[in-house]
């Protein structure tokens, strides 16, 4: 039986799909590189030229010190973001004294923009690696601990009924009801503080001390180098697509029982 | 307008209701308040052991709310409740309720929902491994093992909340209108299945619904909840035959029984409504 393009296309692991991808993304490239071969090379290097670019930085091991910088810093953050994020939206959600304490903090923060701290932070705790890892932090904490708190209190009362009508002590709630509930919740606030920790890290590689990946971007901008510019734009988006995929993978896997994803 | 009822005209004192000799509920003078709002008051009702006795009345009338003070969920405000001769002041060991939206856990596969109780109880692995197949078997699940909540009917579902409750043999089982949240063929199933398997297993049973034809086919004795507040308005013994099945359905006295509950409750359904009207 023949089937349609469509329908091929909807097939989630087809390889239809991946070939599909695969058939945009050259001829993005191609096109970038056919736009780039008309225009003047110092605002827009070609896409080859952007590709040699990278290959030097790999060559040179300047990337791979920059990537190894920033992951330290990144991942630091974003752990502490995690970990922290959680805890204390489930505690928020299930201690009112805290939550009502805490509420009008977490509404502030929240609504501030994170970049305006930048200097503040600066000022505070000077240009070393800790403040970096605050950045990120800040950047990804709040959405974690949102969704977490938001995720939390959604919890249907009925659900801690059933656990005290089963006599379940605190930390059986917590166990059985209130992490498996959230989980998912927190899943996508971490998906969402993945992409938001990245650009935490590349704020504070740029307006703290210049390291990692984002001292790659000022050094090239600075030198006028444009494919080397070019280049590491490229590398911190390719590892923001990887990151999210990996978010999304994360999700996926603790949201199998919601029966959304089949 | 007063309307006067030849059954209504005589409210059967709640403190007349006969005590049951070997009482395994024994609920006394039991009253809840929030606030200024009071939900029901001086509420008294035995339940023998092995008996089943429904609470029907009108929604809003607090039924939901005595089930969950008799489970120890909620405190009341007077009044007290003794199960197996130990005051309830928070739920106990041998008591289970069936929730009315189910109370399963969406996250936990059939298998895990059912052992929940056991676990907590402290059932060793083994038991769990031994005796949670058989209650899902008892409740008609087997094969659905594995299965997350969200691939069964709501019908299945409530078969896993029985099975969750009667897993952990409990002497007390509280339904919460059970069936409420199912189809009416698939409830008429499971109403059959619960009778089947009170034969099989008989516990001591609360079963509350707004189901007048319900109550009179699972209780052995009807409780009437009505007013504002509400209290006991009248007990109503229910001498069908035992085991209950479909043919209780066809019973003339049976008929009867209903007729004389319907009653009993619409009286004061009609006289609300003409109020209204006024």
């Amino acid at each position: 039986m023949r089937r349609g393009f469509e329908s091929m296309l909807q097939d989630k692991s087809g390889l239809a799909r991946y070939a599909t991808y695969a058939v945009a993304l050259a001829a993005g490239a191609i096109i970038w590189q056919l736009i780039a071969s008309r225009t003047n090379p110092a605002f827009l290097a070609s896409f080859t030229a952007t590709i040699d670019a990278i290959a030097g930085m790999v060559q040179s091991g300047a990337l791979g010190r920059a990537l190894a910088s920033s992951t330290l810093v990144y991942l630091t953050g974003l752990g502490a973001a995690i970990v922290v994020g959680i805890s204390l939206g489930l505690l928020l959600a299930r201690v009112r004294l805290l939550r009502v304490g805490l509420e009008s903090y977490i509404m502030v923060l929240y609504a501030t923009p994170m970049v305006a701290l930048i200097p503040f932070i600066m000022s505070m705790m000077g240009f070393g690696f800790a403040p970096k890892a605050l950045v990120v932090f800040l950047f990804a904490f709040f959405s974690i601990l949102y969704n977490t708190v938001e995720g939390a209190r959604s919890l249907k009362p009925e659900m801690l009924e059933v656990a005290q009508s089963f006599r379940s002590g605190e930390w059986g709630i917590w166990r059985d009801v209130l992490v498996p509930h959230t989980l998912p919740y927190s899943m996508t606030g971490i998906r969402q503080g993945i992409g938001r920790g990245l650009v935490g890290l590349v704020a504070g590689e740029f307006f703290l001390s210049g390291t990692g990946i984002g001292l790659l971007i000022m050094q090239s901008e600075r030198d006028f180098d444009v494919p080397g510019l070019y280049g590491s734009i490229l590398v911190v988006t390719i590892l923001g697509v990887l990151l999210m995929g990996i978010g999304r993978a994360l999700e996926n896997r603790f949201t199998a029982w919601r029966g959304l994803n089949r | 307008m007063n309307i006067p009822h030849p059954i209504a005209a005589e409210r059967k004192e709640p403190s007349a209701s006969p005590a049951r000799a070997n009482a395994r509920i024994r609920v006394q003078g039991l009253a809840k308040r929030y606030g200024a709002l009071e939900v029901f008051r001086n509420v008294n009702v035995d339940v023998g052991d092995r008996e089943i006795v429904a609470i029907v009345g009108p929604s809003g009338c607090g039924k939901t709310t005595l089930l969950r003070c008799i489970d120890g969920l909620i405190a009341p405000s007077s009044g007290k409740v003794e199960i197996s001769g130990v005051e309830v002041t928070a739920p106990l060991p041998g008591v289970a309720m069936v929730f009315q939206q189910f109370g399963l856990f969406p996250w936990k596969t059939v298998f895990n929902n059912v052992a929940y109780g056991l676990r907590l109880a402290g059932a060793s692995k083994a038991e769990i491994r031994e005796r949670v197949p058989r209650f899902i078997k008892l409740v008609g699940l087997a094969g659905f093992e594995d299965a997350y909540p969200y691939q069964l009917s709501g019908g299945m579902q409530q078969r896993c909340g029985l099975a969750r409750a009667l897993a952990i043999e409990p002497s007390v089982l509280l339904m919460d209108e059970p069936f409420a949240a199912v189809d009416a063929q698939t409830r008429e199933i499971l109403q059959f299945e619960l009778l089947r398997i009170w034969e099989v297993r008989p516990t001591s049973m609360v079963f509350v619904t707004h189901s007048i034809e319900e109550a009179v086919l699972m209780g052995h004795r009807v409780v009437v909840l009505k007013g504002r507040p509400a209290g006991v308005f009248e007990i109503i013994e229910v001498d069908l035959p035992h085991p209950r099945t479909r043919e209780t359905l066809m019973h003339p006295h049976f008929a009867q029984l209903r007729e004389h509950v319907w009653t009993t409750l619409m009286d004061e359904a009609r006289a609300a409504e003409l109020q209204l009207q006024r």
